[in-house]
């Protein structure tokens, strides 16, 4: 609703308006709405042109037989026919769901307890809450090179130094086996992104108004009571946010297993991504390609939707 | 105002660029592989003083993305060496010019190399000129055959042999092993001339069906295995995708591995202090084969500086340019100066040039990539599964299967 405008004895500059709202005086209302339209309107530009028109893009390129060179031809929807048969696909699908469970319960074990430890001040807290972070800063494929060479099984670190602690009589090569190979990069992504997470988590802990949990202390709430009934609801959006980017990460997954094992051992980590990349640029499939990244598009909205609806504050609260 | 001078200046931006245009040095791509080779050869070439090449090294495995990428963006080079295995799904997607009209001006032309030429023909015309051969051997370290008591001078003539030289490098113990293959990459150069040497086939003439399954194939598998078992591999090769192909024969650890000339040009200019021989691959009884490879000088469409890459094409088959490439690390293409051209080389390229030439073969598919080079491909799956998985028959199934479901997707 439109509330009673000031009576305007002359008209503002924009400038005097753009201070006011920033100075958080009068609603952006009515017409002045402009102004955070103007605001918005940068990010606008850059979400068009690097969101938007690239969408629609991939979207007609879904409806052609678009080879990497030559010709592209119109087929209207059989791309995405195709797609159902596709077992290939439909592995990869599975493989990224495995990968994201796992990934993310590992993530969150390691971020909320680290979160907690680096929430209130004490002795060198400045040192871990840096050292937890550190490892996001790197990026994802320089971090990947350095597991394969740490994992190396001739002359990496891991297999040498545990040798030498005499926690193994002779070199294990963890990137040979499937099961090993796959937990080996679950080590590396969670030491690689928790530290986003737990960013996040101690942002909403140091929301919390510590008179609350004193007064649930004086109450006699325990410590797991407090976590449940105060702790948690209170950084409910929080975590919400960080779930919701480790989930998209991880069903988007694809450096690591490109870059550690090449998909390998015996294909046993072609994430979905992975499978669209070779299906556009080792097959030259393009057109499919496009219509493999929609459905994935498709499939990860609904999942944010699920995650949102689950973890929605309720009105009121 | 300044609005309308930057304007101005933009507008007259053009008009400069086409004044310099003549003068701009050739784009050229050319991929990692032979980046050894193709570096100090447009080295040489810009030396001479007239036109100038600007080289860029493209990552093999990225090569044709980069260029559809190029190309779609109106920027692909002017011209760049493909590896010739590519050559006919260039050509098809109609990227690049016909050579053809030069070939009549090369009265050499008959003696370039059949299988760059065969890949280079579409539909009657040419699209790609061979510029270096490469092809696939065994190589053997004398140091380390020499403390197994095993002659030096005669490298093994077929797989006991083979078995037997590896069995006791590996029993001089430590990290020294008898042989490395990349156990997850890099399989059609190195594991193809394997089954082709033991009289298999894996497509038939036509490329439009396969034939995995035979007794051949099973065989030289068979032998595979039987190496893996007897522990004469190093345990890292079954992750290795083909990074560290060379890498434990380059510190003189491993006895025996398949590669190509490439490596001769690695080994003799970084590696001096390995001893090598080099033979060609044998099969399970004598004879032998080789992966024939190598790479074809392509010219993309849209370029308008045909006189200034004849002049590189000129260069490359003159007596110089052909030398060249031995002294680097690959092969002459102009059979008739071959041997001149590589007098003053290595004599062990010459084992790999008579290797190529005698068992020299190229599988020619529309679907190379999907079937031999994807690191995810049926190919490479069925040589990690076969050879160190317990399931043979079931990894060979599963190619046979997977390759013709591929051929025929394509058709």
């Amino acid at each position: 609703m439109a509330s009673p405008a000031a009576p305007a004895t002359r008209k503002e500059t924009w400038k005097e308006k753009l201070r006011r709202s920033l100075r958080g005086e009068g609603g952006v209302v009515g017409q002045e709405r402009w102004l955070g339209v103007l605001l918005i309107l940068p990010a606008l530009v850059l979400l068009t042109a690097f969101f938007l028109v690239p969408l629609v893009m991939v979207g007609w390129m879904s409806l052609h037989n678009w080879p990497l060179l030559g010709r592209p031809r119109f087929i209207g929807l059989r791309n995405y026919a195709t797609m159902l048969t596709d077992t290939g696909f439909w592995h990869a699908l599975w493989f990224s769901a495995k990968y994201t469970i796992v990934v993310t319960i590992a993530i969150f074990a390691v971020a909320f307890p680290l979160a907690f430890f680096v929430e209130r001040p004490r002795p060198f807290v400045g040192f871990f809450r840096t050292a937890f972070f550190l490892p996001v800063v790197l990026g994802l494929g320089s971090a990947s090179l350095l597991w394969v060479w740490l994992s190396n099984v001739d002359f990496g670190l891991f297999s040498p130094a545990l040798m030498k602690l005499g926690l193994i009589d002779r070199p294990v090569s963890w990137l040979m086996q499937p099961t090993s190979a796959f937990i080996s990069i679950i080590v590396m992504v969670v030491w690689k992104a928790s530290g986003t997470s737990i960013v996040l988590l101690l942002t909403g802990l140091q929301a919390i108004p510590p008179e609350l949990k004193e007064a649930a202390s004086i109450d006699g709430a325990r410590g797991w009571q407090r976590f449940r009934y105060i702790t948690f609801p209170l950084i409910r959006r929080t975590f919400a946010l960080a779930l919701i980017l480790s989930v998209t990460h991880s069903v988007l997954a694809f450096d690591q297993f490109y870059i550690i094992t090449a998909g390998g051992p015996d294909n046993s980590m072609l994430s979905a991504v992975y499978w669209i990349m070779n299906t556009s640029f080792v097959s030259f499939k393009l057109g499919y390609g496009a219509a493999l990244s929609i459905a994935l598009l498709a499939l990860l909205v609904l999942l944010s939707i699920v995650q949102l609806y689950l973890l929605r504050t309720k009105e009121g609260q | 105002m300044k609005r309308r001078t930057f304007l101005g200046a933009a507008m007259s931006a053009p008009m400069l660029s086409t004044a310099a245009w003549s003068q701009e040095p050739l784009s050229m791509w050319a991929r990692s592989d032979v980046a050894n080779v193709i570096r100090p050869f447009v080295d040489t070439f810009n030396a001479k003083g007239k036109t100038q090449i600007k080289l860029d090294i493209v990552v093999a495995r990225e090569m044709v993305q980069k260029y559809a990428a190029a190309a779609a963006a109106r920027s692909a080079p002017d011209f760049l060496l493909l590896d010739l295995i590519y050559t006919p799904a260039f050509a098809s997607a109609d990227q690049l010019q016909d050579l053809s009209p030069w070939t009549k001006e090369m009265p050499y032309f008959e003696s370039l190399s059949p299988a760059h030429r065969k890949l280079g023909e579409l539909d009657g015309k040419l699209y790609g000129l061979p510029f270096s051969a490469e092809g696939s051997v065994l190589v053997y370290n004398k140091k380390l055959f020499r403390e197994a008591g095993l002659d030096p001078e005669k490298p093994p003539k077929n797989w006991g042999e083979i078995t037997d030289a590896a069995v006791k490098i590996r029993a001089l113990g430590g990290d020294r092993y008898g042989y490395y293959v990349p156990g997850a990459g890099a399989a059609a150069f190195r594991f193809l001339p394997v089954v082709w040497a033991n009289g298999g086939e894996v497509l038939s003439a036509d490329g439009k069906k396969a034939t995995i399954d035979s007794p051949q194939l099973r065989e030289a598998i068979g032998f595979y295995r039987d190496l893996w078992a007897k522990k004469v591999m190093p345990e890292s090769v079954v992750a290795d995708t083909g990074p560290d192909a060379l890498t434990g024969f380059a510190a003189g650890r491993v006895g025996m591995t398949i590669t190509g000339a490439f490596a001769i040009g690695v080994l003799t200019t970084r590696y001096p202090d390995v001893e090598f021989g080099v033979t060609p691959i044998p099969g399970k009884n004598g004879g032998f084969a080789s992966f024939a490879g190598g790479d074809n000088i392509v010219v993309s469409r849209g370029t308008r500086r045909l006189p200034a890459i004849r002049e590189f094409v000129d260069f490359a088959y003159s007596l110089e340019g052909q030398s060249l490439l031995g002294k680097y690390g690959s092969l002459p293409v102009r059979g008739d100066i071959a041997a001149a051209a590589l007098k003053e080389n290595d004599p062990r390229y010459l084992t790999v040039a008579e290797a190529v030439n005698k068992g020299g073969r190229t599988p020619r598919s529309s679907v190379y990539n999907d079937l031999f080079n994807s690191l995810n491909g049926p190919w490479v799956t069925l040589h990690q599964r076969a050879i160190f998985g317990n399931d043979v028959d079931g990894a060979i199934a599963q190619a046979q299967a997977t390759f013709q479901r591929i051929i025929n997707e394509a058709n």
